[in-house]
Parts: C-alpha cells; structure tokens; sequence
C-alpha cells in the first residue's frame, strides 16, 4: 500500500490509514476507501453497515483477497479454484475495462512461469455485476465491479491489485486504478 | 491440556484455523483484538500464527510475558516484528528469495542443525523448506534447528529454534509464514508443514 500511496499518478491523494482507527475517519469527503487483502475482516465485518452506507452514499470501495467475513454488501462468500493445475488457474478477460486496458492475460496468468499469483478462485457476483477477469475452466470470477446505490464497489479476489507492476504490462494496474478510483467511471 | 491459537482476522488466519483441515486440532482460537487475561486460563501452548497485527501484540505484551513466566509454550511464526515483544528474539531483515526452486541447482540454503529435535520426526525437514523474510538469532543457551548461511550482502541466521532459557517457559521462534500461505491455497510445502506441526504441537499441549 505504501507504495501504491506514493504512485506519481496519485498525486498525493491516497492516504494510509491505520484500520482500527476506521471509526474514527470522518467517510464524507474521502472518495475511496481501499482495503487490502491484509485486512482484518473479523473487524470490517462488524461495521459492514457503515461501509454499505458509504457506498450507497456515493462512495467506492476497493476490496482484495477473499471474502472470509461478510464485509461488503451483495456479493457472496470465496470459492477455491478445484485444482492447481493450469487449466484451473489461467485468467480470462471477460469484459474489457479500463483498469486493465493494455494488460495482457498471459502476465496475470504467470509470473516467471508460475501460475496463480494473480487469484486462484471466486466469488459469486451480486446480479448485474461486472465481471472482468475468470479464473479457470470454471469461469469463477475473480474481478467483480458493481453499483450500490450511487457507489461503486470493486472486488478483486486475489493479491493486492496494486502490487502488480513488474517489467510487463501489468505495470499499468497501478496507474488505471489510480484513474479509474478518481475518474469517476463505471 | 489446552491448545490455543490468536486469530488476527484476516482471510488466511480464517482459511487455516477454522478451515476443515486443523479446525479440531484447536481447543481454542482467541480474536487478537479482544484477548483478555481469562482467554489463556488453562492454555498450555499458545501459537502466535504469521502476520498478526504487531501493534496488537506489542499491546498484549504483558499477558504473553506473564503466560510465559507461569512455564507454559509459546511458538511464534515469522512477520510478527517478533523482536519488538518477544524476549530474547533478535532479527535481521534479509531479500526474500521467492524463486529459489525456479533456479538451476535448486538447492535451497537451509542447513538441519539438529536431526535429533523430536519436532523433526513429526515435520520433515524437506517440509520446512519455503522462502524466508529475515533470520534470527537465537539467544544463547537456546537450542537452533535450522539455519541459512550468510549469502553475499545478506545475513545468515537461524530460521528456527527453541529456547528454554530466556524465560520460565518455551518459546519455539521461526520466520516461517505457513499460516498466510496455507490460508492463501498456494504453497503445497506450508500446508504439509501445518500438517505436521500442529498434531505435535498438539501433543506438546498435553505434555
């Protein structure tokens, strides 16, 4: 996160907070809330009310790793891939999206040659949700964006999205995120 | 007679302690965050799993002293800032090689230093064998397991030991990360670690 925070395209704009103090943090004026895959769920769990209400306020929210403690609304709980072969863990795009424009399947797929880094299972998508990016035969899906009032929710169900920037085209996650997160599209 | 284990809430500390593969091995698991006094009551060995909070475990430091102060066991996994509240643990941080298996040769660094330690007929040695984060020191009068030479610029060190010396009781220190790789469903080698470690760790318990 630190890293991300000090991205040139954030601008200073992205600040790390501590999460225990999220009962603290006054939610109006701040346009994203980014939660990595880190995160205590035990914790965002019991404040899921308040995270949904600043959601259907207008606000996003960015949420890695898998869903273990239900923290945010609609969307159901992780699903493994069945195997750790190549045909369970090869990502296809479904959708194409601006986060991800320019980044090929190949680099989400391997990093030198390995597979599953990128996510190795899914989660069951509220109806009229995005998905972007399957994983495997099965099509679960891994990247799920979707509306919650006037907010918007991103779920990537893997490694933290914004630790991706090797020397490939998954170099330009970090900065389309960054666009998209205050560029306001869908 | 009591295994207990602090859970810090994320999806991996979930995935491996209420997971159906170590659940039952658990008496009981103890939200880090709300850990009182009265959670350790009759716990005879308390596994600090990796990677939780160390704020929270800075904050609890003084329960975790006194436990090991009655004589009870105390292990405690890697990416803790273990030095910052634990006694006696001293770590340096060290590149973490995520790829040595991807190499020509393939032989990873780390060196058995004691075939005879009784964890090692429960956990072979092959299975203790994953990238690491840092290594430590282990205090004198303590008794290393296993170590990794110095390798250019970087530090060697002990990945893990016991010690029975520092205090009133045992601590088992490593800078193994298995609950977050287990939990992630990615490293074969953490979940054949926990598949050993815990039924031995379990057996401790009973004493």
């Amino acid at each position: 996160m630190g890293a991300f925070a000090e991205h040139p395209a954030a601008a200073g704009r992205i600040a790390r907070q501590d999460l225990y103090a999220f009962d603290n943090l006054a939610l109006d004026g701040i346009d994203a809330l980014l939660f990595s895959m880190h995160a205590d769920q035990r914790f965002l769990a019991a404040r899921a009310a308040r995270i949904a209400a600043y959601i259907e306020r207008g606000g996003t929210v960015v949420a890695n790793g898998h869903i273990a403690y239900p923290y945010l609304p609609e969307v159901g709980g992780y699903i493994p891939s069945p195997g750790q072969g190549l045909k369970d863990l090869a990502i296809h795009r479904v959708a194409a999206h601006p986060i991800w424009d320019g980044v090929s399947e190949q680099d989400l797929t391997f990093r030198r040659g390995v597979a599953g880094f990128y996510g190795r299972g899914g989660h069951q998508p509220p109806a009229g949700a995005t998905v972007v990016h399957t994983v495997g035969a099965q099509a679960q899906p891994l990247d799920i964006i979707y509306r919650v009032g006037a907010g918007r929710v991103l779920l990537h169900g893997g490694n933290d999205l914004w630790q991706y920037g090797g020397n490939d085209s998954t170099a330009r996650i970090a900065p389309q995120l960054i666009g998209w997160l205050f560029g306001g599209a869908a | 007679m009591t295994l207990a284990v602090l859970d810090g809430g994320t999806f991996y500390h979930h995935d491996t302690i209420y997971g159906p593969r170590y659940r039952a091995l658990f008496d009981r698991a103890i939200y880090v965050r709300d850990m009182a006094i009265r959670d350790l009551d009759g716990v005879n060995l308390l596994i600090v799993p990796d990677r939780i909070n160390p704020d929270l475990l800075r904050e609890h430091r003084g329960l975790l002293l006194a436990f090991l102060a009655a004589g009870k066991t105390l292990v405690v996994f890697g990416e803790n800032e273990a030095e910052t509240w634990a006694p006696g643990v001293a770590w340096t941080a060290r590149p973490t090689n995520f790829w040595w298996w991807l190499e020509a040769d393939a032989q990873p660094p780390h060196r058995l230093l004691d075939p005879g330690h009784p964890l090692f007929q429960a956990v072979p040695f092959v299975d203790t064998i994953w990238h690491f984060h840092g290594v430590l020191a282990a205090p004198a009068g303590a008794r290393p397991l296993i170590e990794v030479p110095p390798e250019e610029d970087a530090a060697g060190g002990v990945l893990l030991y016991e010690d029975r010396v520092t205090t009133a009781g045992r601590m088992i220190v490593s800078t193994l990360d298995p609950f977050y790789h287990h939990g992630s469903g990615f490293m074969p080698a953490t979940t054949r670690f926990l598949d050993g470690f815990l039924p031995w760790a379990r057996e401790q318990a009973a004493g």
